[in-house]
């Protein structure tokens, strides 16, 4: 059906041409650049099987010594035409156990639109994200944000990125997360977005 | 730096280097000017103000003042270095490169300079100079890790993966035995596995391995780790292992499709070309029965048997896989069967099996051989998958028959109308294909997807004024003009571009294809930064790749796109080049000379003052973001030709279009699409070798194509006509053609006349070969127009085999016919021969809106008359034309929930 996996360097201009299609907030393909070769652990991609991109994740690490280390999604879409197949969550979870085990984050935290139910509903109920804080006028055209974040325990147990009824022993100690133990279709896993509010600008990290 | 000056001035620079770096700018140039006022020629003050200038935007002052500063101190290091800045600045990184070649004479050891020197080395792939370079570097800071990496780094670009390995070794040799700190344990585990990449690159498994086995606890990323593990043990051919490690990975991610290709391999049930015999399908059937078992919400695992299953066992895996999805109402299926329509009688399977679904369905509410009730969606979504089904097959009638029983079903489901809209257009109907997709997107304001599809079905009916504005919907946030272009959306440029380019205008077509070239050269640009930045940050494979990335840009699809149409305009540019007065010249037609004059004038003098407006608006716009806080903010200036019409005014279109066909010669040389443009540009220019070329690698990609076909008669057919030659070039010319003739098997010991025979002889029954061998003899033989029509509109259309037997389609494409329609009309013109074609094809497409086929929108009447008053009149307001007519009001159902 649909094939997740790491995304590749070849991925990132089908990466943006989804987003494109798909959502309000966009970006440049240097701050794709910027991710990919930054933490090219934390994208993935949702390929069809005739090789097209209809998915990605794209996510990042939170730097600043200020903070306990944490991941970012950066922005999530998934095409329209593939939705009911569960691929945010998949590519939600693999982000996720990336942070975790490669970076030790944590925790994750994202923005979503108020108005944007379906993308809300996602994160709340099937992966277990909490309203944090509400970020006012966060979006250019002046809606406001969700500040959601969920917590990753456990850090050497990580979830298998498909939920299996077959959970293999070790993965039931600590590493499960509200949202995972229950099986909620993700029939919402479609533009659902959230952004920076600018493309955290290379130029002041690499001057 | 600043030698020369007394202590009190020495202090006043140092205070503008320190400025320039802070980027407090007008404190520098106050300190510039403090010392220009004792010593007004003292040179790197004068280059420092100017790269301070440079950073203000005052460009032109800038490099006068770098220039003069480097004539009165050519001694000086810090002139050349800034004067290689500044150039840096402006992307001219080749006189930069000599700039700091210069300031590293003087100045041999300045470790700033030999940086930024790498650093544009690495960026021109200058690679032997960027070894060198780093060589250097390393020799004065060998304490420093990044000067290691990036040693090892450039010897691996270099081609020099035994060197790279030697170097991470001797760095690794320097580490204290606690290395690393908590906080680099990322970044040295990313060293490691990128020596462990170098290592499996030249070759070295075992030595792999060993380091793998060894530094196992120190690479953090464990997913990369077992992944290089196995492409290693697979390598060594150790498939026991390797089948560990695969079925390790498939219980991280079991929707991996590259563990499920690994596995095989390691189980060595896999073949390229996806053939197998009997006994290894059934055991591949065994295989993947248990992992499906075991992966129980693994989609892949279920369907990847349908690849290689046959027969009665593809029909009952194929029956257990859909069912599922026709009931949970998954919209991909179809996209995800269809490579199967690709394989030998599985698509008449698929037809038998889900019409007996519909069937099914409908008379009991169950599925075949079950008892469950299936919930009314079932049958919505299989009338859905038939749709597309049948529209794959070329049967728009029962697809949209299909279809609209979908519609009246549940008139809520918004992708139905998305998939109506795209057969509507596969049919021809691009008319009312775009009001489907608008009627698609009026039901969901919100969503992005719908919106892009619509605007994408409007351009491709040529509506772009209607897309543009259904586009803007999307771009408009707030004051932040985030608009499609700086976003680098690609797909509405070429789409866009594409439109202007059939409706004629040339300006805004060419406009929309060099944006999309210049969101290429700036994606280039876009690596520079990450030279320094991945050797800090230690991701060097993800570096290296995006080298080798890069180093192929211009071959993606959307490049190729962009430079094909761009060159398609100028070539049509050049065949019928503007009129020296203008398009106006039209409506002054009835006007007394002096009355042209006065218009004329008046047309100019309002020009300039547009002009003027727009420059006054950037400079305004460009100040009053330096006000905000001194920092400077990246506004677009305001598009001084936003309709393209400079760009028609260039003085040889002919050698813009070359500059886009050598970046295809070196980046798309497998599409015979290059070497026909090639062959068209060469033959316009008169520069037979190349044009020669050009046939050469057309007959070898695909000799038996109508385009080479076309090509190689028209360039000997000129040759033979042209004139004999006179200089002594011309007659080299004329020998090596007559050589190469000779050589060429198509053409060898027979006449031209006869090559074109044969080659319709060998393809008769192909529309396509057909049209270019009667095009060819009309070209050979202009008595013979008569013949080359006849020859053409005696093709037969005859019905399409499918999988053997006969189906209900006949074989001619839509796009085919209209270009054959194109060809009777532009080169033979005889309209009396169009006419007859369009009517033959009015009944084998009754959808097309091209051939007023009876069955399209426009003569149906479903949309307004006046096709061509959509693109310029067209208002949102009364957006939902054509197909919503049929589908009943909107409103009586926005209110229900889906």
């Amino acid at each position: 059906m649909v094939c997740i996996r790491q995304a590749t360097m070849d991925d990132l201009l089908a990466m943006q041409a989804c987003n494109l299609m798909c959502l309000p907030e966009n970006y440049q393909m240097k701050y794709y650049f910027y991710h990919i070769l930054s933490w090219p652990q934390l994208l993935f991609v949702a390929e069809d099987y005739g090789g097209k991109i209809v998915g990605y994740v794209l996510a990042k690490m939170e730097e600043e010594s200020s903070e306990p280390c944490h991941g970012h999604i950066t922005s999530l879409a998934v095409l329209r035409t593939h939705r009911k197949l569960g691929l945010a969550t998949k590519l939600m979870n693999a982000a996720q156990n990336a942070m975790e085990g490669v970076f030790g984050a944590e925790y994750v935290s994202l923005h979503v639109r108020r108005s944007n139910r379906a993308a809300f509903n996602l994160y709340a109920s099937t992966l277990g994200y909490k309203i944090h804080d509400l970020e006012a006028k966060y979006y250019a055209d002046g809606e406001d944000a969700y500040d959601m974040r969920k917590h990753l325990k456990g850090r050497q147990h990580l979830q298998p990125i498909t939920r299996g009824h077959h959970h293999h022993h070790h993965h039931h100690g600590g590493g499960c997360c509200s949202g995972e133990a229950k099986t909620v279709a993700d029939n919402a896993g479609v533009a659902v977005s959230s952004l920076e509010v600018k493309g955290s600008s290379l130029e002041n990290k690499s001057a | 730096m600043g030698s020369s000056l007394p202590p009190k001035e020495a202090n006043l620079f140092k205070v503008i280097v320190k400025s320039y770096e802070t980027k407090q700018y007008k404190k520098g140039l106050k300190a510039a000017d403090a010392i220009l006022k004792k010593f007004p020629e003292h040179g790197e003050t004068l280059s420092m103000k100017g790269l301070t200038l440079n950073c203000m935007d005052r460009k032109s002052e800038a490099y006068e003042l770098v220039r003069r500063g480097l004539k009165n101190d050519l001694k000086s290091h810090v002139c050349w270095h800034v004067y290689g800045l500044l150039y840096r600045s402006d992307r001219e990184y080749r006189e930069a490169i000599k700039c700091y070649r210069n300031a590293l004479k003087i100045d041999p050891d300045n470790i700033e300079i030999l940086r930024d020197l790498s650093l544009l080395q690495a960026q021109m792939r200058d690679l032997t100079g960027f070894v060198e370079t780093r060589q250097q570097l390393l020799a004065l800071k060998p304490n420093h890790r990044t000067n290691w990496i990036g040693f090892a780094v450039s010897h691996h670009l270099n081609s020099n993966c035994l060197k790279a390995i030697d170097i991470l070794d001797a760095y690794e040799g320097t580490l204290e035995d606690d290395y690393p700190p908590d906080n680099e344990r990322c970044e040295h585990g990313e060293m490691l596995l990128y020596k462990v990449s170098l290592l499996e690159e030249c070759g070295l498994l075992d030595r792999a391995l060993e380091e793998m086995y060894k530094k196992e606890a120190r690479i953090v990323d464990k997913l990369a780790f077992k992944e290089q593990l196995v492409s290693i043990v697979v390598k060594l051919g150790r498939l026991e292992e390797g089948e560990k490690l695969y079925r390790s990975l498939l219980l991280m991610n079991p929707d991996n499709y590259s563990y499920f290709v690994g596995l095989q391999k390691c189980l060595g049930l896999y073949s390229e070309n996806g053939q197998y015999t009997s006994g290894e399908v059934d055991q591949l059937d065994v295989l993947y029965k248990s992992l499906e078992e075991q992966y129980s919400l693994s989609y892949a695992a279920k369907r990847i048997p349908l690849d290689f299953l046959e027969g009665e066992k593809f029909r009952n895996a194929a029956d257990n896989y859909v069912r599922p999805l026709l009931t949970k109402g998954v919209p991909s299926l179809f996209s995800d069967l269809s490579p199967l329509y690709d394989h030998h009688g599985k698509a008449d399977i698929l037809e038998q099996l889900v019409v007996e679904l519909e069937n099914s369905v409908r008379s009991s509410g169950c599925f075949p051989r079950r008892g469950e009730k299936e919930p009314p969606s079932t049958l919505l979504w299989t009338l859905f998958l038939l749709a597309q089904h049948y529209e794959r097959r070329g049967q728009y009638d029962v697809a949209l028959e299909k279809i609209d029983e979908a519609i009246k079903h549940t008139p809520t489901v918004i992708d139905i109308y998305s998939i109506k809209g795209r057969i509507l257009k596969n049919a021809g109907d691009l008319v009312s294909a775009a009001a489907l997709a608008d009627e698609a997107r009026s039901m969901d304001l919100a969503d992005r997807y719908l919106n892009s599809e619509c605007v994408l079905r409007m351009l491709e009916a040529d509506q772009v004024g209607l897309a543009d504005k259904t586009a803007v919907l999307f771009t408009k946030d707030g004051d932040q003009h985030n608009n499609l272009h700086d976003m680098q959306c690609m797909w509405y440029e070429l789409a866009s571009g594409e439109s202007y380019f059939r409706q004629g205008d040339l300006g805004r077509a060419l406009k929309k294809f060099l944006a999309v070239e210049k969101h290429y050269a700036d994606m280039t640009e876009d690596q520079f930064d990450f030279h320094s930045y991945c050797l800090r940050k230690m991701t060097l494979r993800a570096y290296v790749s995006m080298l080798k990335f890069q180093d192929q840009l211009h071959s993606h699809i959307y490049f190729h796109k962009a430079a094909v149409g761009a060159i398609r305009s100028y070539m049509r540019l050049y065949d019928s080049p503007l009129k020296p007065t203008g398009e106006e010249d039209g409506d002054m037609s009835g006007l007394l000379p002096a009355q042209k004059r006065k218009l004329k004038q008046k047309q100019k003098k309002a020009e300039a003052r547009a002009k003027k407006e727009a420059e006054e608006k950037n400079e305004e716009a460009n100040s009053s973001n330096l006000s905000k806080a001194g920092k400077r903010q990246h506004t677009k200036p305001v598009d001084l030709d936003p309709h393209g019409e400079k760009l028609l005014q260039v003085e040889d279109p002919l050698a813009e279009a070359t500059k886009y066909l050598k970046l295809l010669q070196n980046n798309s040389s497998q599409s015979l699409e290059t070497h026909i443009l090639s062959f068209e540009i060469n033959m316009r220019k008169h520069k037979i070798l190349l044009a020669f070329q050009a046939v050469k690698r057309l007959i070898k990609l695909d000799e038996n194509s109508p385009d080479s076909h076309r090509c190689l008669i028209k360039f000997f057919h000129k040759i033979s006509s042209s004139s004999s030659p006179v200089t002594d070039a011309e007659k080299l010319i004329w020998s090596v053609l007559e050589t190469e003739r000779i050589n060429l098997s198509q053409l060898h010991g027979k006449s031209l006349v006869e090559v074109n025979r044969s080659f319709l002889e060998k393809n008769k029954d192909s529309l396509m070969h057909r049209v270019a061998a009667a095009e060819m003899l009309y070209a050979l033989e202009l008595d013979k127009k008569h013949e080359a029509i006849q020859l053409i509109l005696d093709s037969k259309n005859n019905a399409a085999p499918l999988n053997g037997a006969l189906g209900p389609v006949k074989e001619w494409k839509l796009e085919d016919c209209i270009s054959v329609h194109k060809l009777l009309e532009a080169i033979f013109h005889n309209p009396e021969a169009a006419h007859s074609w369009k009517n033959r094809c009015m009944e084998y497409f009754p959808y097309s809106n091209y051939f007023g086929g009876l069955k399209s929108s426009i003569v149906a009447g479903m949309v307004c008359q006046n096709e061509s008053s959509l693109p310029e009149n067209g208002d949102l307001s009364h957006q939902v034309v054509g197909g919503s007519s049929q589908n009943g009001n909107l409103n009586t159902f926005k209110d229900l929930t889906i």
